[in-house]
């Protein structure tokens, strides 16, 4: 409910919501637990937005996000919902 | 989308907000064409959606919920109610015009724009582009996309026998390239940004192009960004029109006008009459006109001010009467109407229009910065407008977003002085800063003060606290780290140390 859409400024990355096998997928390729990626805030601006388009999200769910990056063109990163984010 | 909203008791919203669907007898019509309502309690910003099923005319009948006792119209079915962000009165519209105030209730315009997705990069890429990728990962090798936006251009100058020897030399010379498995990055960004840091100029007041502007640069910049500061000691922010206003000068000056917050001290002389005890204001009709501020705005915005009695009978000065008569309270009431915003976004305190030399476009900068409101003006364009505040971007755009502008800014900083420091080192330090979800400073606060290692911790700063807690609670340190592993005198795990062998003896032996 804003008059502008997040995902769309150019300071944010795409950020996709990925389905629940590629989920398992990302996990075994990194072989790593999911508490161990980076994180990301449930009241996170950009969560919100998802979440107006995909429904509500639960913690633990992976966004794959592709960064354009100066170095290598574009960079794909992952992070997981969390609860409770460092403050 | 024309909805409903009306202002409630927070007793009321408790009582249909315990169940959903129920019926809820209101003391208004309601249209049938309504089908979603906004309440608010404080009668300033709305907390609650409802979604609303079947209308009826109001009949004395049992199990419905009541607004009031009488005068009751209509009972609506709320299906749904949910908790919102807080939604200010100025999101609605009214005939298009933003709504200022409204009693009881209203049906309004909201304007909201439906969420969608960035493309994916992946899908937007040529094709021959795509081609490359896919020819070097049958031969293993991992060709990054600006590569092969290179390399296409020179496809056609080799044989396919010479072009599959080519992704070959390219694959091998970027494995060499590539950082080697635990290598200590952390230092490394650490010292090359360190080193350059101490050839800036400690103090530094300039703004590229912008006379009466002054935003920190250099070190104290740098300082600032890598402490995650709540507010820059100079917050600015850049602002985008839409395209189609970017050449209209006459529209980005109303802008300009739009943005700029004005105080009632910026129009008017305001007097203290203490013999009468009132309070005086004087509009000043030349600072009037050049803000674009009327009488009418000027006495809207008092009349927000609680307290007090507005007397503009002649339609020139004003006068400001307390309800209840006291020395000190007029004095206070002096101060804060001094403050009080008449029109534009608070926060703004300048904004100055110039053309951008390198696109001929014309760009708004500001003193003061409210990402958010700004962001919401409808001239504003809203996907590349952006602050230097990074906590307030981490607010409104999310972390994302935060860790490119913490990029972003440092890089800036940083080649403003004249000093190259690679990206990656950046990107390391922003990276970081946002792994946890939210911008953490470098420091004894942030990264350096939460590690999970005690030894390390103490190694940095303020050694006996961490000892003495560690102690008391009774803290585990597996000595996974580098400082840890140097102060018990262990090899430490970067580089070869970092690897573990087994040894399973001689397989023949074991037959």
């Amino acid at each position: 409910m804003s008059k502008f859409n997040v995902l769309q400024h150019e300071l944010v990355p795409e950020h996709h919501l990925i389905s629940k096998e590629e989920e398992d997928k990302v996990l075994k390729e990194l072989e790593i637990t999911r508490d161990l990626l980076p994180k990301i805030s449930r009241s996170d601006p950009a969560i919100k937005a998802l979440e107006e388009i995909h429904g509500p999200l639960e913690s633990g769910r992976i966004i794959k996000i592709i960064r354009k990056s100066p170095t290598t063109g574009y960079s794909v990163y992952y992070r997981v919902i969390a609860d409770e984010v460092f403050k | 989308m024309t909805v409903l909203i009306f202002k409630d008791s927070k007793k009321n919203v408790e009582l249909f907000s315990k169940e959903t669907p129920s019926k809820y007898a209101v003391d208004f019509e309601v249209p049938d064409e309504i089908s979603e309502a906004y309440v608010t309690t404080d009668g300033k910003s709305f907390i609650y959606r409802l979604s609303i099923g079947e209308k009826s005319t109001f009949k004395d009948s049992k199990n419905i919920l009541k607004k009031k006792k009488t005068g009751l119209k209509s009972i609506i079915e709320i299906t749904r109610i949910e908790k919102i962000e807080p939604l200010r009165i100025a999101s609605f519209k009214k005939s298009g015009k933003k709504l200022g105030s409204f009693t009881n209730f209203d049906y309004v315009d909201l304007q909201s724009i439906k969420m969608s997705e960035k493309a994916d990069y992946t899908l937007t890429l040529a094709p021959d582009i795509r081609d490359i990728i896919k020819e070097a990962k049958e031969r293993n090798i991992e060709i990054p996309e600006s590569l092969a936006e290179h390399l296409v251009k020179y496809k056609k100058d080799f044989s396919k026998k010479e072009f599959s020897e080519l992704l070959d030399r390219v694959g091998k010379e970027l494995s060499v390239n590539m950082i080697d498995p635990h290598e200590a990055v952390g230092i490394i960004a650490a010292q090359s940004i360190g080193e350059p840091g101490t050839q800036m100029t400690m103090r530094t007041f300039h703004f590229a192009g912008v006379r009466e502007m002054n935003v920190t640069l250099g070190l104290p910049r740098l300082i600032e960004i890598v402490d995650a500061r709540r507010t820059p000691s100079t917050p600015s922010m850049t602002v985008f029109l839409k395209k189609e206003y970017e050449e209209n000068e006459d529209m980005v000056l109303s802008v300009v006008k739009e943005l700029e917050s004005t105080t009632v001290l910026d129009v008017s002389d305001i007097v203290t009459d203490i013999s009468e005890m009132k309070l005086v204001i004087r509009p000043d009709k030349g600072k009037m006109k050049e803000r674009l501020v009327v009488n009418d705005d000027l006495v809207s915005a008092l009349s927000k001010v609680k307290g007090i009695v507005i007397d503009n009978s002649d339609g020139k000065d004003i006068e400001i009467r307390l309800q209840k008569e006291s020395f000190s309270k007029l004095y206070q009431m002096q101060e804060q109407i001094k403050t009080l915003t008449i029109k534009g976004i608070p926060g703004i305190k300048r904004a100055i229009a110039r053309i951008e030399p390198s696109s001929g476009k014309w760009v708004i900068y500001t003193q003061g910065s409210n990402l958010k409101e700004v962001l919401e003006v409808d001239e504003v364009d809203s996907n590349r407008s952006y602050t230097n505040d990074i906590i307030e971007i981490y607010n409104v755009l999310g972390v994302e977003a935060a860790r490119n502008a913490i990029f972003n800014e440092a890089l800036r900083t940083l080649n403003e002085q004249g000093l190259e420091v690679d990206r990656r080192h950046l990107m390391l330090v922003a990276d970081m800063m946002t792994f946890g979800g939210s911008v953490r400073a470098v420091g004894r606060q942030g990264i350096s003060g939460k590690k999970s290692s005690v030894l390390a911790r103490a190694a940095f700063e303020i050694t006996t606290k961490h000892l003495l807690r560690a102690g008391l609670i009774g803290e585990i340190d597996p000595l996974t780290g580098v400082a840890e592993n140097i102060i018990v005198g262990q090899p430490i795990t970067l580089g070869t140390g970092a690897v573990d062998l087994v040894y399973n003896g001689r397989r023949s032996a074991q037959k």
